[in-house]
C-alpha cells in the first residue's frame, strides 16, 4: 500500500513540475511586459545576464542562505546575490522586504477634510473620545447587525438616533431598532429611506408617543396622518419637515382631531400645501399651543400672521416665511402675542413694499410688548435703524436675554454696495446698548454681517476691564473691522467662550488660539480653516482643572 | 472619620457581578464620573473606606474593557490624534450602557 502511494505521488509530482515547467516560462514572458514600467526592471535585466542561470523547478538547489538542499517550485525566492533560497529563508526574506515597505512609507494620517470636518463639529483632538462615543461610533458602522438595543436611556437612543441620521444608516431595517413600545419620544432626524408602511409601524409599536420628530420625511402621506389620528393619542408634540405629501385638507383634519391636545407643532420645508386655510385651522383648534415654528413654507402669506395672532398661549413663535409679509401685519401679530414670548424667532421679515419707508415699528413693538424673552431672533431685517436697536436694549423691561441672533441686519441695495449714509442694521451704538443690556446673562451672540459695528465698540466692548462672564459661542463673521486684537480681546474677556466664528474677517492674522477654543474661519489666520487652541494662557490657568477633567469629546456646545 | 484621615491608596478595586475584581489605578478609574463620585472622600461612602466599588450591574468581560478604555483615556489625556480604541461589535451595546452608568 504504501510503496503504490509512494509511486503514485511520484508521478504525480513529475506531471506537476512538466505542468509547472511550461506555466513558468509563459508567466516569465507576461511578467516581463507587465513589468516595463516599472523602475528596477531594466536594472534587473542588466544584471540578469551576469547572473548564473538559475535551475528550473523540480531541481534540487543548495540555499543560497543555509546552504542547505531543497526542491525548487516555482515559489523560490531569488537571494541578494542571485541565487534561490529555500522555503524558510524565502519567507524571512519577504518578512524583511515587506518591513522596510512599511517603514519607508509616511506616517498615514486621517484624511484632512476628516479632522476639518471633526472641528466644524466642534470634536478636540486633544485627548480620547468618551467610551460612549466609541461605543456608538461602532454601533453605526454595524447598524445591519443590531437585532435590538435592549433597554437603552433614552439620551443614549437619542444620540444613536443622530449618528444613524448622520451615516445615512437610517432605513426600513435599522429604523426599527427605535421603536419601542414604551417610548415616549421617537425622533428620526433623518428619514429619507423611509417608506409609507415604516410611518405606520411607529404609531403600531408605539401607540403612546408623545412626542413625534420626523426630519425628511418625504415619504410621509395623507394615509399615515390618518392613522397618526386613529393610533397615537397622547401626541402633543409634532415636529416634520419636508412631510410634502400630506394635502392640505389632511392637515385641517389633524388640527380637528388632535389639536386640543398639541402643545408644540414644527413644520418646515412645506412646497406644496399647507396654505393660509390650514394654518387658519391650526389657531382654531390648536388653541393649547404653546410652541410653534414655521419655517418655509412656501404656501402661507399674510392672512396667516393674523390667524397666529389668535394664538393666546403661545410661549415659543418662530416664523421665516418665503412670501413678503406688510410690516403692519408683523407688528400686529407681536402686539398680541408677545407678551407672554420666551422665544421670538423672526427672521427674513422684508416688507420691500412698504411706503412709509423704512421704520423700527418691529423693535418698537417687540420692546413694548416682550418683557419675558430669553432667546431673541431677528436677521435678515433690511429697514431697521441702528437707533431702533439702541431705543430696543435702553431699559427694556425684558430680563437680559440668553440668546440674541441679530445676523445679516443690512441695507440690501447692489448698487449702493456701501449702504446709506446712516447706517442700516445693528451698528455701533446699537451693540454697545446690547451688551449692555444683556451681556451678564449672554451666553450666545451672533452678529455676522452686522457690517456697520466700528472697531473702537469692538475694542471697548471686549477690553480687558470687560468681563461676559456667561457667553460661550460668538460669530462675527463679515464684520470687516474685527482684527487680531477684537479676537484675542474675546478670548481675554469671555471665560466660558468655547467658539468663535470669523469667516471673513480678514484682519485677523496670526492669533494665539487658547487651548480648547476653536475658532473657525479667519481666512488669513494661518492656513487652515479652523484652529483648536492649544496654548494654555496665563489667564485660563486658574479655570484649569475645573472644566472637563475626563477628557475631551464636545467641547463646543450646540446652543439653541 | 479614620477613612478621612487616612491617605488615599494608589490603587482601588473594582468588582463585577460575576466576581472578578480589577485592582486599577485611582486616577484612572476616576476618570469615570460615577466612580469619582463614589470613591470621593467628601462623600463618606462604604466605597471610600474600602476603596472597593462593587458594579452588580456589569458583567467581568465588560467591565475588563472599561478599565482598558480608563488605562487609554489617561495615557491619551494630553496627546492629540489619538487613535481610536478598537471595541468588538458584539460587546458594544452592553459597553454603551455600561459607558452610560459609569459617565464616561
Amino acid at each position: 500500500m504504501a510503496a503504490e502511494r509512494t509511486r503514485k505521488r511520484k508521478r504525480n509530482q513529475e506531471e506537476a513540475i512538466a505542468k509547472i515547467k511550461k506555466g513558468k516560462a509563459v508567466k516569465k514572458g507576461n511578467n516581463k511586459k507587465k513589468k516595463g514600467s516599472d523602475d528596477d526592471s531594466d536594472f534587473d535585466d542588466v544584471m540578469d545576464m551576469y547572473k548564473k542561470t538559475k535551475p528550473l523547478p523540480g531541481q534540487l538547489e543548495n540555499c543560497e542562505v543555509c546552504s542547505k538542499r531543497f526542491t525548487v517550485t516555482p515559489y523560490s525566492k531569488a537571494g541578494p546575490d542571485g541565487g534561490l533560497l529555500c522555503a524558510k529563508c524565502g519567507k524571512e526574506m519577504a518578512k524583511e522586504a515587506k518591513s522596510t515597505v512599511k517603514s519607508s512609507k509616511p506616517a498615514v494620517r486621517k484624511g484632512r477634510r476628516k479632522i476639518e470636518s471633526n472641528r466644524l463639529d466642534g470634536l478636540t483632538f486633544r485627548g480620547a473620545k468618551t467610551l460612549q462615543q466609541l461605543c456608538i461610533n461602532t454601533l453605526a458602522t454595524h447598524a445591519d447587525d443590531i437585532e435590538e438595543f435592549g433597554d437603552m436611556p433614552e439620551p443614549i437612543l437619542n444620540k444613536l438616533s443622530e449618528i444613524f441620521s448622520k451615516k445615512r444608516a437610517m432605513k426600513s431595517n435599522t429604523f426599527k431598532l427605535f421603536l419601542q413600545p414604551d417610548l415616549d419620544v421617537v425622533a428620526i432626524h433623518e428619514a429619507a429611506y423611509l417608506e409609507t408602511e415604516d410611518y405606520d409601524q411607529i404609531f403600531a409599536i408605539v401607540p403612546h408617543v408623545k412626542k413625534l420628530s420626523l426630519r425628511n420625511c418625504c415619504q410621509f402621506k395623507d394615509s399615515n396622518v390618518d392613522y397618526m389620528i386613529e393610533k397615537a393619542k397622547n401626541l402633543a408634540d409634532i415636529q416634520l419637515l419636508g412631510a410634502n405629501l400630506v394635502s392640505n385638507d389632511k392637515w385641517m383634519d389633524l388640527f380637528i382631531a388632535r389639536g386640543h391636545d398639541l402643545r408644540s407643532l414644527k413644520l418646515e420645508w412645506l412646497d406644496a400645501a399647507f396654505d393660509d386655510q390650514a394654518v387658519e385651522a391650526l389657531t382654531t383648534f390648536c388653541t393649547n399651543l404653546e410652541r410653534l415654528k414655521l419655517e418655509r413654507c412656501k404656501q402661507i402669506g399674510p392672512d396667516s400672521i393674523d390667524a397666529i395672532a389668535r394664538l393666546e398661549k403661545l410661549q415659543h413663535l418662530t416664523l421665516c416665511y418665503q412670501k413678503d409679509i406688510p410690516r403692519d401685519r408683523v407688528v400686529n401679530l407681536i402686539a398680541h402675542v408677545g407678551s407672554g414670548l420666551r422665544t421670538l424667532c423672526l427672521e427674513r421679515f422684508v416688507d420691500a413694499e412698504n411706503e412709509n419707508g423704512p421704520t423700527d415699528e418691529l423693535l418698537d413693538v417687540i420692546r413694548n410688548t416682550c418683557t419675558h424673552l430669553e432667546k431673541l431672533r431677528f436677521s435678515e431685517n433690511n429697514e431697521c435703524s441702528d437707533a431702533g436697536y439702541v431705543n430696543l436694549f435702553t431699559e427694556w423691561s425684558n430680563p437680559p436675554l440668553r440668546y440674541i441672533d441679530v445676523n445679516s441686519t443690512r441695507d440690501l441695495d447692489n448698487s449702493n454696495p456701501n449702504g446709506p449714509e446712516d447706517p442700516v442694521g445693528l451698528s455701533s451704538a446699537g451693540f454697545h446698548a446690547l451688551m449692555q443690556h444683556s451681556g451678564t446673562k449672554l451666553e450666545y451672540l451672533d452678529i455676522s454681517s452686522c457690517r456697520h459695528i466700528s472697531h473702537e465698540t469692538f475694542a471697548h466692548i471686549f477690553s480687558p476691564e470687560q468681563t461676559w462672564p456667561c457667553l460661550r459661542e460668538i460669530n462675527l463673521s463679515f464684520c470687516p473691522v474685527v482684527d487680531t486684537q477684537v479676537v484675542a480681546g474675546i478670548f481675554r474677556s469671555c471665560p466660558q467662550i468655547k467658539k468663535v466664528v470669523a469667516f471673513g474677517c480678514f484682519e485677523v492674522h496670526e492669533v494665539v488660539v487658547p487651548r480648547d477654543i476653536v475658532l473657525i474661519g479667519a481666512p488669513r489666520a494661518q492656513d487652515a480653516i479652523e484652529q483648536f487652541g492649544q496654548v494654555v494662557m496665563d489667564f485660563q490657568k486658574e479655570f484649569s482643572g475645573v472644566e472637563n477633567p475626563a477628557g475631551m469629546n464636545r467641547v463646543v456646545p450646540v446652543m439653541s | 472619620m479614620s477613612a478621612q484621615s487616612q491617605p488615599l491608596s494608589a490603587y482601588v478595586t473594582l468588582v463585577s457581578n460575576d466576581g472578578y475584581e480589577f485592582k486599577i489605578l485611582r486616577d484612572a478609574a476616576c476618570i469615570a464620573g460615577t466612580i469619582k463620585k463614589a470613591l470621593d472622600p467628601a462623600s463618606g461612602f462604604r466605597e471610600v473606606a474600602e476603596n472597593r466599588m462593587e458594579l452588580p450591574t456589569i458583567n467581568g468581560v465588560v467591565l475588563e474593557k472599561v478599565c482598558e478604555y480608563l488605562y487609554y483615556n489617561q495615557k491619551n489625556m494630553e496627546s492629540k490624534d489619538v487613535p481610536d480604541l478598537e471595541i468588538p461589535p458584539e460587546l458594544c451595546l452592553e459597553l454603551l450602557i455600561a459607558a452610560d452608568y459609569l459617565d464616561v
